[in-house]
C-alpha cells in the first residue's frame, strides 16, 4: 500500500513553553480550530477538482467513442451521433468537461452506459452497501486491534508480543483475496457454518444478512489489523514509559484511573490518525473483497465500469469514493481536536 | 608552509558511509538470519520457475482429459474445470507474477528517487509544488487510481508497470526527500558547494551515494506491496486475460468451483502467499540490518 502521509502531528512538547497554559492558551485554542477545519474544507473540493480533471483527460484517451461503446457495433453512425448529442458527448474537451462538471455539481450525473440507468441511483445504492460492509468491518477491527495492541504492550518484547507481531505482519502481507479464499474454504466449505456468497438468497432478514456479510467483513478487517494493532502497541508503550504516567501513579491514582485518564487517551492518538485514513478506504469499498464474495458494493461497480469502459459511471464512482475518503480525513481531524489537546494549541501558532 | 589537504579528500563521504566492508557486513548479518535465508530460497525458487518453466516439460494449456480430478500421483495438484493440470499452471503462473510487480518497483524507485532528490535539493517552490502533487496522489484510493489508468490505457504489462510505478513513487519520494534534507545539512555538501561543484555533480556524486542505502530499503519494501497490488489487479481481471495461468486470475476463475474443487483455488493462493510473504520478510530483514 501507499505510505499515506500522517496527519499533522507537529507536536514538539519541549518548544511549547509556558505559552500553552492559562487564558492565553484558551484564546489560541478557539482561533486554532476553525483554521484547521477551514484548511481541510478548502482542500477537499480542490483535490476533487484536480482528480476530476485528471480523469476527464484520461477518458479522452480511451480508444473508441462513448456512443459506439454504448450502442454496440451494429448501430448506424447517425444513431451514435444522436446518442452522443443526447448525453453531452459533443464539442471540445473543455466544453464537455464543463457540461459534465455542471451536471455533477447539480446532481445529474448522467446515465450509465452499460446499465442504462441514472448513475446517481446505481452509485448511491451501492455506496449504501459498501458503507454497511465497511462499518461492520470497522466494528470488528477496532476492538480487535486495541485488544491485541494492549496485550502486546503488556508483554512487550516477550513471547506473546513477538508471536502476535509475526502473525499479524504475515497476515498483512497476504492479498485480501487469498485470505478470503482460505476463510471461505475453512468456514464455508469444510465447516459449512457461513454462506459462500455475501448477497445470496437471504431475503430481508437482517440477521441472516449480517451472517452472510461476516466473512467479507473479517477479510476486509484483517488487511488493516496488523498496522493498527502496531500503532496501539507503540502508543501504549510510549505512554506507559512517559513521565506523566509515573506522576499519575505517584500521586496515588488507582490503576483504573491511570489507564483511563492517561494511558488510553495518549495511546489512542497515533491510532486515531491511522483510523481516519483507513476509514476512508474501508468505506469507499474494497473492490477485491466485494468481487470475491459477490457483494454488490461500490468498489465492484467501479471495476465493472472500468472493464466495460462506462465513462459516466466510472467518473461519478471515483468522485464519490474520493469524497468519502476525504470526508473521513476531515472527521479524523475533528476527532483529533477532541482527543489531543496539543493539536489545539499547536495549530493556533 | 604546510599544504592543506584538499577538502574533498578529508571529507569524502563515500569512504565514510558505505565502504565495501560495510556492505559485506550487512550481507553477513543478513545471511545469519534464518527468516532471510529461507525467504531468499523461496524467492529464488519462484524466479527460476518463472524463467525456466518451459524447460520442465509442463503444458499449462493442454487438456489432460480428466476434469476436476483431485490431487493424485499423476496430477500432483489435481486438474481444473477444463482438465488442465493445476501444477503446470502453477509453475507457468510464476512468470506473470514476477513481471508487473518488479518492473513497477523499478519505475517507482527511479521516479521516486529523482523527485525526492529534486524536492530535497532545491527546496522552495519546487518542493512545495511536488509535495502538493504527492498529497493529491496519496489521497486517492490505491485501486481507484489503477482502475482509472487501466480504463484509459488498457492492460498491457508496460501500462501496468508504469501505473504501479506511479502509485508507489510519491511514497518513496517523500522518504528520499527527507533523507536528502538530512544530508543537505551536512558539512560535505557545503564544502562541495564552496569548491564550485555543479548542482548535478553534487546530486549524483555526493548525495546519491549517501542516500543509496535508503533507496535500496525503500525499493525492497515497495516490491512486496507491488507484487501484492499486481496480483490483486489480475484477480479483478484487469491484468491478465482468460487462458493465462496467472495466479490471481486462476483464483478468480476457479472460485465458483470452491466447494467441488478447492485445490484449484488453494494452490495459486498458497503460491501468491509464499512469494509475497517471502519478499516482505526479505525487506524487513534488510531494513532491520541496515538500521544499525
Amino acid at each position: 500500500m501507499t505510505t499515506s502521509s500522517p496527519r499533522p502531528v507537529t507536536t514538539t512538547p519541549t518548544s511549547r513553553g509556558s505559552r500553552g497554559r492559562g487564558l492565553e492558551a484558551l484564546r489560541e485554542r478557539h482561533s486554532g480550530i476553525p483554521a484547521l477545519i477551514g484548511k481541510r474544507l478548502l482542500q477537499i473540493p480542490f483535490v476533487l477538482l484536480v482528480v476530476s480533471i485528471l480523469i476527464y483527460w484520461l477518458v479522452e484517451i480511451v480508444p473508441g467513442d462513448p456512443g459506439r461503446n454504448a450502442l454496440g457495433p451494429y448501430a448506424t453512425d447517425e444513431q451514435v451521433l444522436l446518442w452522443n448529442q443526447q448525453h453531452g458527448f459533443v464539442g471540445s474537451v473543455l466544453e464537455r468537461y464543463i457540461h459534465w462538471l455542471g451536471g455533477f455539481v447539480t446532481g445529474s450525473w448522467g446515465e450509465s452506459i452499460i446499465y442504462g440507468e441514472p448513475a446517481s441511483d446505481l452509485i448511491l445504492g451501492r455506496l449504501g452497501n459498501s458503507l454497511l460492509l465497511g462499518a461492520y468491518a470497522f466494528v470488528l477491527l477496532v476492538p480487535a486491534a486495541i485488544a491485541l495492541g494492549a496485550v502486546q504492550a503488556y508483554w512487550e518484547a516477550r513471547r506473546p508480543d513477538r508471536v502476535i507481531t509475526i502473525t499479524l505482519m504475515s497476515l498483512a502481507a497476504i492479498p485480501e483475496f487469498v485470505i478470503g479464499v482460505i476463510l471461505l474454504i475453512v468456514f464455508a466449505v469444510v465447516l459449512a457454518v457461513l454462506p459462500v456468497h455475501a448477497a445470496g438468497d437471504v431475503g430481508d432478514n437482517p440477521l441472516l444478512r449480517l451472517r452472510a456479510m461476516t466473512l467479507p467483513a473479517i477479510t476486509l478487517a484483517l488487511g488493516y489489523l496488523a498496522v493498527l494493532a502496531r500503532m496501539v502497541r507503540t502508543g501504549a508503550i510510549e505512554s506507559i514509559t512517559a513521565q506523566y504516567h509515573r506522576t499519575a501513579v505517584l500521586k496515588g491514582l488507582t490503576t483504573g484511573e491511570v489507564v483511563r485518564r492517561h494511558v488510553v487517551r495518549n495511546a489512542l492518538i497515533p491510532t486515531v490518525s491511522l483510523l481516519g485514513i483507513y476509514l476512508g478506504t474501508l468505506l469507499g469499498g474494497s473492490a477485491v473483497v466485494e468481487t470475491l464474495f459477490g457483494y454488490p458494493g461500490l468498489g465492484a461497480l467501479i471495476v465493472t465500469a472500468t472493464e466495460k469502459k462506462d465513462i459516466v459511471l466510472l467518473e461519478a464512482g471515483v468522485m464519490v469514493t474520493g469524497l468519502v475518503a476525504l470526508l473521513a480525513l476531515l472527521l479524523t481531524d475533528l476527532l483529533f481536536l477532541v482527543i489531543d489537546p496539543r493539536v489545539r494549541f499547536e495549530e493556533a501558532k | 608552509m604546510t599544504t592543506l589537504a584538499h577538502p574533498s579528500a578529508v571529507a569524502d563521504p563515500r569512504a565514510v558511509v558505505a565502504p565495501p566492508s560495510s556492505w559485506r557486513r550487512v550481507l553477513v548479518a543478513l545471511l545469519r538470519r534464518p527468516t532471510f535465508t529461507a525467504s531468499v530460497v523461496i524467492v529464488l525458487f519462484w524466479i527460476v520457475v518463472a524463467i525456466g518453466w518451459r524447460l520442465f516439460g509442463v503444458d499449462p494449456f493442454a487438456d489432460t482429459g480428466v476434469r476436476i480430478a483431485p490431487p493424485s500421483a499423476e496430477h500432483l495438484l489435481g486438474t481444473d474445470r477444463i482438465g488442465r493440470d493445476v501444477l503446470a499452471r502453477l509453475l507457468a503462473g510464476a512468470e506473470p507474477a514476477l513481471q508487473i510487480g518488479p518492473a513497477g518497483t523499478l519505475v517507482a524507485t527511479a521516479l521516486g528517487s529523482v523527485l525526492g532528490l529534486v524536492a530535497g535539493f532545491f527546496r522552495g517552490w519546487v518542493d512545495t509544488i511536488l509535495m502538493r502533487v504527492f498529497d493529491v496522489f496519496l489521497a486517492l484510493p490505491t485501486l481507484i487510481f489503477l482502475l482509472v489508468i487501466v480504463g484509459a490505457f488498457g492492460t498491457s504489462t508496460l501500462v501496468l508497470a508504469v501505473a504501479v510505478g506511479l502509485l508507489f513513487a510519491p511514497g518513496i519520494a517523500r522518504i528520499i526527500r527527507s533523507a536528502t534534507l538530512v544530508e543537505m545539512g551536512k558539512q560535505y555538501v557545503a564544502s562541495a558547494r564552496m569548491q564550485g561543484e555543479s548542482r548535478l555533480r553534487i546530486i549524483v556524486l555526493e548525495l546519491v551515494p549517501n542516500i543509496l542505502p535508503t533507496i535500496i530499503v525503500q525499493a525492497t519494501l515497495s516490491l512486496g506491496s507491488a507484487i501484492f497490488i499486481a496480483s490483486s489487479l489480475s484477480f479483478l481481471g484487469l491484468a491478465a486475460a482468460a487462458p493465462s495461468p496467472d495466479w490471481g486470475l486462476a483464483i478468480n476463475e476457479n472460485r465458483v468451483y470452491l466447494q467441488g474443487a478447492p485445490w484449484t483455488v488453494l494452490a495459486p493462493a498458497i503460491a501468491i502467499m509464499s512469494l509475497v510473504v517471502a519478499v516482505n520478510l526479505i525487506a524487513d530483514n534488510v531494513k532491520e540490518v541496515t538500521r544499525r
